[in-house]
């Protein structure tokens, strides 16, 4: 009986050190970076773009963006290989097979996205070729380029959620936090991408709203499904605005100088992303109330959090923006003065004139009406995507 | 009876609409420029690139040995940007040859740029501007060998992107180790018909995407074409010139009310009897108060001529516009008056060589200084020319014509070539103008300056005074074929013109 007592006793005392004991396998590591790696590359040759100029593909920020691709294919392809080939692989009970090789769900999205990255080169190089260098983010080889990215990043969070949901104690928790952190690469890829349509003069249009709905809440409803800390999307929320504010704040301090023409601002300095959107404020009501309605049917959950995100959003970023536009936000702090060189000194950016996006009081209400429902509509499908998340195993 | 037949002139007045198959101003888009950096006489090829943005080609060569380095920059022409720069790019000096230098430079922006060339050498440093007008000539089209690969690429990412979704769909909430039974299977195909579905939705959608940014950039490119003159003829000789653009966004950004005077004229009109070139005209039509050119023709035979009209918009932009018009018999024109010329003779000889003497009106004539071997196409050049007098000797009497040494009018003998050449090179003298004027320690605009539009960058004597009877103009043929170049020159007040034929391989 005290034998029968102790051996459950004793086999959690050793899960649990072995929990604590056991570290983060090398794999998803490479992958964090490799995520990482396309963040700082993707920050910095937007700020290259708008600060220097693309003069040549061999930028340092290219080679990181690509970096990337190569280090999550590389890494993730000789998981799935040796996997495979060793029949006494730990890892193999863990995985999924596809055209006859076996890994890591996860591993197999990285690669997916390594390959969408390594396709898009060619692409983007012909485009340049054909239609000229282009000065827009948004284009075909650019979109193929970023679902790539997003693969990797995407691939990257799946790894990380099948280990964490196969772990308990001390080790399941490292993972969480390793968790929510890689998260919220994948919010700020589709709101990075919008970027075109985000700029502070649109921020008083309805447009603007409709966008932001389209790109963010689906993400904060998924991690709060996906993640068991009640405080989730503050968390990456909170992560997500220092690390953009690190970008705000630190790139500046590096000078440079356009060698593209024609110039139309005096640039001095890398040019800085826009100070981050306040997708804090929504994230933190988000997860207030989703605690009074953990008990809800999702279908009437997701309508209030849906609004509430929305409502929340438009409190802080409408008035946010107006003080954008003022001479108190032309410093250093809120970097409302990140002119690219290329933008002409008559353009309304720099002039800090509101764009109307709409074209009456109708359409406005109309666009903004539109964008509570999607944003109702993504909280939804993020919850159903938060709760797959929550079932990975492999 | 004038009445009359000015109707049926009119009519019978047809104007060949068809865009002709070339490339804007027209068919010969890089940049043959010479002039002086301070102390520095410096020759400038600027090969544009075919799209924009894209990499130009700058090749700079120093008549001296004493340049020791040359640094480039592009801006805009006029208004904003045409101030700040950026960093400059170094250009590289031949080891074999230490007077050439070669760079690149990107132009970002279609329109009027200006490349600022900046020279340092034994004797300090000098700086001069070479205007350049930035435009996309045409769409690249995609080699099959990379369609190929995109295409298996795109069906082995679409493939891969379902296989990996089945895959997840089919075991990833499995707990490890178990095997995946045939409910995880069904589940499995169900979701992967929905991603089929969405993922040929996704490349329908991007494929027309890629249709859209292409039929802009078409559109862009054709903004840039030589935009088509209407012509109508009125009172039997009077010609009326209006543009008219491809479309809407051309038609209101080129207003031909707003032009600028290129050396003394707002519009070069050069009428060439096709198909041989025997007849040219070079005229200088003005403007109506209805926004239209207007020029009463001298005397002409009937027949179909090409067209070219040389004109340059306000930032600096030349645009030459282009037609072909079939005119009646011109009995009762108005006598050539001005600066105004004409000329007529044989017509162009197919394949019968390079042409190195031709005769003026006079009875004196022209020596093309022809360099040794055969014309080669993309090869910049300075095209040497001496006027003689009567008794073969250089003549004494050559004037300025329009405030230059000459004037030259290069033109293929399908008419897809055509650049109206000057000392200065092929550039729009009003865009040098404008070029030189933007350079640090310019004070006033060319246009107040110098309401003439004369050249500022190269001052010539009064018209009357005699000039050296040498001109040349930096030139490269754009393309092989038969050319003929028609140089003129203005001897004792009278503008005469001497034509040579060509022959480029």
């Amino acid at each position: 009986m005290a034998e029968s007592l102790a051996h459950p006793l004793q086999s959690q005392a050793a899960t649990h050190d072995s929990a604590l004991a056991r570290s983060i396998p090398w794999y998803i590591w490479a992958c964090v970076i490799a995520v990482l790696s396309g963040v700082f590359g993707a920050v910095w040759d937007i700020s290259w773009h708008e600060s220097i100029g693309r003069d040549t593909f061999w930028t340092p920020a290219h080679m990181l963006i690509y970096l990337c691709g190569v280090l999550a294919g590389l890494s993730c392809g000789y998981l799935i290989l040796s996997i495979t080939f060793q029949k006494d692989s730990p890892l193999r009970d863990s995985g999924v097979t596809m055209w006859g090789v076996r890994g890591p769900l996860g591993a197999f999205i990285c690669s997916w996205g390594a390959a969408a990255m390594i396709t898009s080169a060619p692409f983007d190089n012909w485009w340049h070729n054909a239609y000229g260098l282009d000065v827009k983010i948004l284009s075909p080889p650019h979109v193929l380029l970023a679902l790539g990215m997003m693969g990797i990043r995407f691939g990257t969070v799946i790894l990380i959620l099948a280990e964490m949901n196969r772990a308990e104690g001390a080790y399941r928790a490292r993972l969480e936090k390793l968790f929510l952190f890689a998260f919220l690469f994948l919010m700020a890829t589709t709101v990075g991408m919008a970027q075109e349509f985000t700029n502070r003069v649109y921020m008083h249009g309805a447009q603007f709203y409709l966008v932001i709905m389209i790109t963010a809440p689906i993400w904060i409803a998924t991690v709060t499904r996906a993640s068991k800390s009640p405080w989730a999307a503050t968390i990456m929320t909170a992560m997500y605005t220092a690390m953009h504010l690190a970008f705000c704040w630190f790139l500046p301090l590096a000078p440079a100088q356009p060698k593209l023409g024609p110039v139309y601002q005096t640039v001095t300095h890398l040019v800085p992303p826009d100070f981050p959107l306040l997708l804090i404020v929504p994230a933190i009501v988000f997860d207030l109330l989703r605690r009074r309605t953990s008990t809800w049917n999702p279908w009437i959950q997701a309508p209030v959090l849906g609004a509430a995100f929305f409502a929340g959003f438009l409190a802080a970023q409408w008035p946010f923006a107006t003080f954008l536009m003022s001479p108190a936000a032309h410093n250093a702090i809120f970097v409302a003065n990140n002119y690219p060189y290329f933008v002409p000194a008559t353009s309304l950016w720099v002039r800090n004139i509101f764009v109307h996006s709409e074209h009456s009081t109708t359409q406005f209400w109309m666009t903004m009406s539109i964008a509570l429902a999607v944003a109702v509509l993504m909280t939804r499908i993020g919850f159903s995507f938060g709760d797959w998340m929550r079932r990975i195993r492999r | 009876m004038t009445s009359l037949r000015s109707r049926i002139f009119k009519l019978a007045l047809l104007i060949v609409a068809v865009a002709l198959p070339i490339s804007a101003h027209v068919g010969s888009a890089d940049v043959f420029f010479e002039g002086s950096a301070g102390p520095y006489h410096l020759f400038v090829t600027i090969r544009v690139p075919q799209v924009i943005p894209g990499v130009a080609e700058i090749e700079v060569r120093s008549e001296s040995g004493d340049v020791r380095s040359i640094q480039i920059v592009p801006l805009r022409l006029t208004g904003q940007g045409s101030n700040l720069a950026p960093t400059p790019d170094l250009t590289v000096q031949s080891k074999d040859d230490p007077q050439f230098f070669t760079g690149n430079l990107w132009l970002m922006e279609s329109g009027a740029l200006q490349v600022r060339i900046m020279a340092d050498g034994t004797k300090g440093k000098g700086e001069i501007s070479v205007p350049v007008a930035s435009f996309a000539q045409r769409v690249l089209p995609m080699e099959k060998p990379l369609e190929w690969t995109l295409l298996f690429l795109m069906i082995f990412l679409a493939v891969g992107i379902i296989s990996i979704v089945g895959a997840g769909a089919r075991e990833a909430k499995l707990d490890p180790g178990r095997v995946p039974g045939p409910p995880n299977s069904r589940h499995a195909r169900i979701i992967m018909a929905a991603t089929a579905v969405a993922v040929i939705t996704a490349l329908f959608l991007g494929r027309s995407w890629w249709g859209s940014v292409d039929l802009d950039y078409q559109r862009n490119v054709n903004h840039y074409k030589p935009p088509q003159a209407e012509t109508s003829l009125e009172n039997g000789n009077r010609l009326i010139l209006r543009v008219s653009g491809l479309d809407t966004t051309w038609n209101g950004r080129i207003d031909l009310s707003k032009l600028i005077l290129d050396h003394e004229h707002l519009m070069h009109l050069f009428l060439i009897g096709m198909p041989g070139m025997d007849r040219m005209w070079h005229l200088h039509p003005n403007p109506t108060p209805d926004g239209a050119f207007a020029e009463n023709l001298p005397n002409m035979p009937a027949g179909r001529y090409q067209l070219y009209a040389d004109i340059v918009d306000r930032r600096g932009f030349p645009w030459t516009l282009v037609a072909e018009v079939d005119l009646p018999q011109i009995s009762d024109g108005v006598p050539l008056s001005g600066d105004d010329s004409s000329w007529s003779g044989a017509p162009l000889a197919s394949a019968a060589g390079n042409q190195t003497v031709a005769a003026l009106a006079d009875g004196g004539r022209i020596v093309w200084n022809v360099p040794p071997g055969p014309l080669q196409s993309n090869v910049a050049m300075d095209f040497k020319f001496t006027v003689e007098d009567q008794s073969g000797k250089p003549a004494q009497d050559v004037q300025t014509y329009m405030g230059m040494a000459g004037h030259a009018e290069f033109v293929r003998s399908d008419f897809t070539v055509f650049a109206h050449v000057h000392p200065a090179g092929s550039v729009s003298m009003a865009a040098l103008d404008l070029a030189q004027a933007s350079l640090p320690g310019a004070t006033s605009s060319p246009q107040d300056s110098n309401p003439e539009g004369m050249a500022m960058s190269m001052p010539m004597p009064n018209s009357s005074a005699s000039i050296p009877p040498e001109v040349g103009f930096p030139y490269g043929f754009p393309q092989p074929g038969d050319y003929r170049i028609f140089v003129q020159v203005k001897r004792a007040g009278r503008v005469q013109t001497a034509v040579f034929d060509a022959h480029v391989q």
